[in-house]
């Protein structure tokens, strides 16, 4: 008997559960650089565009990256071409993917959301939204919309009176009660709720001591914060009733499947793909495998198994 | 600076040789698809293949030279990423993304300054030569701090190069910026270094142009130098890269138009665009 990997995120069909996570792949660009015709053979069940923001931001001051144990720093601070760009240049060719766009959006207040939601709301080619709330990177101390619920729950309410679309919300982990906020997102009117994004942290140039990043502060990713999403996968997805999107740090199948397990309906593959640009098109039959061995035959007896 | 696009792809390569050059290691590879594509001043994105996460990404590692099916690279063993490098031996295998990056325009036809500082002097050896194999009159000057670092000057094998170390402890003492205005004085005079210039060129073609490659510091410098001799000077920039190809916004260079990435928009950069 062949394993299922069929899922879904609410009305949104997916043929396995991984997708991208917003700000590591590039289809466009890859399909340009790279050799592979990622428009016929996309790796991804779905494509998440970079964060884009209702005015263009031209990112943080570099070095924007620095390498730490198993784990990547970035402080990339949303550098996008703004929302109109993204509809206009991109959406189009966008629109030739052979599978879902989940447009990501950011914004510096709780009105942008609303802003954004409504500009892409006429847009057939956008199957979902994504509310990045928890870039930890726009201002210095890293307090993302997103560490405070009630400001969550009011950017989300402006995008759900905007949209009707399947409204996604990327939550931080920087904070004491991740559990709170996402009960405030769906409260709002969240469809789904994505965890994690990157965790604080920041490193010391190992001569200057002082610290690497142009922004002193930065957003730690890859394997090193796989533990700390898997929790938040746990924690969420047992006190909501919404599809859960997991992410952080997954690497190989087996992470797929541990996210699955926790109670995620789909996992998002970031930091890995700079590690391993083809990881993606390997992932979807190598966790099949290991549901087989386990005799589980679709996502839905996987998920919450933990 | 080239439009002319080239795919890249991801390949398992076996290490083929590994031996020491002074303070860095040359490692030998083989691509025969990377060797029959790549241009000089492009780059690889690198790491030793297998499950270990640490190091996690690639490096962005500039191709030092092709030799039929081989690729080879110099690694200056600094940081984590590098120190894995420079720790393969023959028998080990390389996972290799590229090539990549735009690589240097060799399209003028005028004499040609090339300078390199540190470990930025790898990728000009393919340089050199593919810019004598167009019938351009190259000199090469490299910069080094010490005399471990020097010794790479033996790769350019058959160029003749001008090498400079800040301890004075193999060729000239100093920074190899300090005489480079005296040099494009004498070739763009059509002096001695100008002897053999290409005949018929016309127009800004004919005029000395310079790539170099190395710190920001030595680029600044000579970025300043070619424009005040109003030559034209192209340099490969380094940054700290994950995905090489686009993606991530991170390896960012400060231009006179804002920021652009190294991996995508360069390496190779106008010196005049940088905003240094």
């Amino acid at each position: 008997m062949k394993a299922s990997l069929h899922t879904s995120l609410g009305p949104l069909n997916l043929g396995h559960p991984i997708i991208n996570a917003s700000g590591t792949f590039d289809v466009i660009e890859a399909d340009r650089i790279l050799e592979a015709d990622l428009f016929s053979d996309f790796p991804f069940a779905a494509y998440v565009p970079k964060t884009v923001t209702l005015k263009p931001r031209t990112g943080n001051e570099p070095p924007r990256l620095y390498e730490t144990a198993a784990g990547l720093l970035n402080s990339i601070g949303l550098a996008n071409r703004g929302i109109e760009n993204f509809i206009v240049e991109d959406l189009p060719r966008l629109a030739e993917l052979p599978v879902p766009i989940i447009a990501s959006i950011a914004g510096e207040n709780t009105s942008d959301y609303g802003s954004c939601a409504e500009m892409l709301a006429g847009r057939d080619e956008v199957a979902a939204i994504e509310l990045n709330v928890s870039c930890p990177n726009v201002e210095l101390d890293g307090r993302a919309l997103g560490c405070d619920p009630e400001r969550t729950a009011r950017a989300v309410s402006l995008a759900r009176a905007a949209t009707s679309k399947l409204l996604i919300v990327k939550l931080t982990p920087n904070v004491t009660d991740i559990v709170a906020v996402a009960q405030a997102a769906a409260a709002a009117g969240a469809d789904c709720i994505s965890v994690i994004n990157t965790v604080h942290g920041m490193a010391l140039d190992p001569w200057t001591l002082k610290p690497v990043l142009g922004h002193t502060s930065g957003g730690l990713s890859g394997p090193a914060v796989k533990p700390v999403a898997l929790r938040a996968v746990y924690l969420v997805s047992r006190a909501l009733d919404l599809p859960v999107i997991g992410m952080g740090g997954v690497t190989t199948a087996q992470d797929v499947l541990e996210f699955l397990a926790a109670g995620a309906s789909a996992v998002a593959i970031g930091t890995a793909s700079f590690r391993d640009p083809v990881l993606a098109a390997r992932l979807a039959g190598e966790l099949r495998d290991l549901m087989e061995i386990r005799g589980i035959y679709s996502i839905g007896q996987l998920s919450g198994m933990a | 600076m080239e439009d002319q696009h080239i795919p890249a792809s991801l390949f398992d390569c076996p290490v083929v040789e590994s031996r020491p050059v002074g303070a860095y290691r040359l490692i030998s590879f083989v691509a025969r698809e990377v060797a029959a594509l790549a241009r000089p001043g492009q780059f690889l994105m690198v790491r030793a293949a297998g499950q270990s996460l640490d190091p996690l990404l690639p490096r962005p590692i500039g191709v030092h030279e092709l030799e039929s099916d081989l690729v080879k690279i110099l690694i200056e063993p600094v940081g984590r990423g590098t120190i894995s490098l420079a720790g393969l031996r023959v028998g080990d295998r390389l996972s290799v993304l590229g090539p990549l990056g735009n690589g240097f325009d060799l399209t003028g036809e005028g004499p040609a300054l090339v300078v390199g500082g540190g470990i930025g002097a790898a990728p000009l050896a393919f340089l050199v030569r593919a810019l004598a194999q167009r019938g351009r009159e190259v000199r090469c000057l490299l910069g080094f701090k010490t005399r471990g670092q020097a010794v790479a000057a033996e790769l350019f094998r058959n160029q003749k190069v001008d090498v400079y170390t800040e301890d004075a402890s193999m060729g000239e003492m100093g920074l190899v910026s300090e005489p480079l205005t005296g040099i494009l004085a004498e070739m763009q005079a059509g002096g001695p270094a100008n002897a053999i210039s290409t005949a018929g060129a016309v127009g800004d073609l004919r005029a000395a142009e310079i790539f170099a490659c190395g710190p920001d510091a030595m680029l600044a410098a000579i970025s300043g130098i070619a424009s005040d001799h109003g030559a034209n000077a192209q340099v490969s920039m380094a940054a700290h890269m994950a995905c090489g190809v686009g993606a991530c916004q991170g390896c960012v260079i400060r231009t006179v138009d804002g920021y652009r990435r190294a991996c995508s928009e360069g390496p190779v950069f106008a010196a005049g665009e940088i905003a240094w």
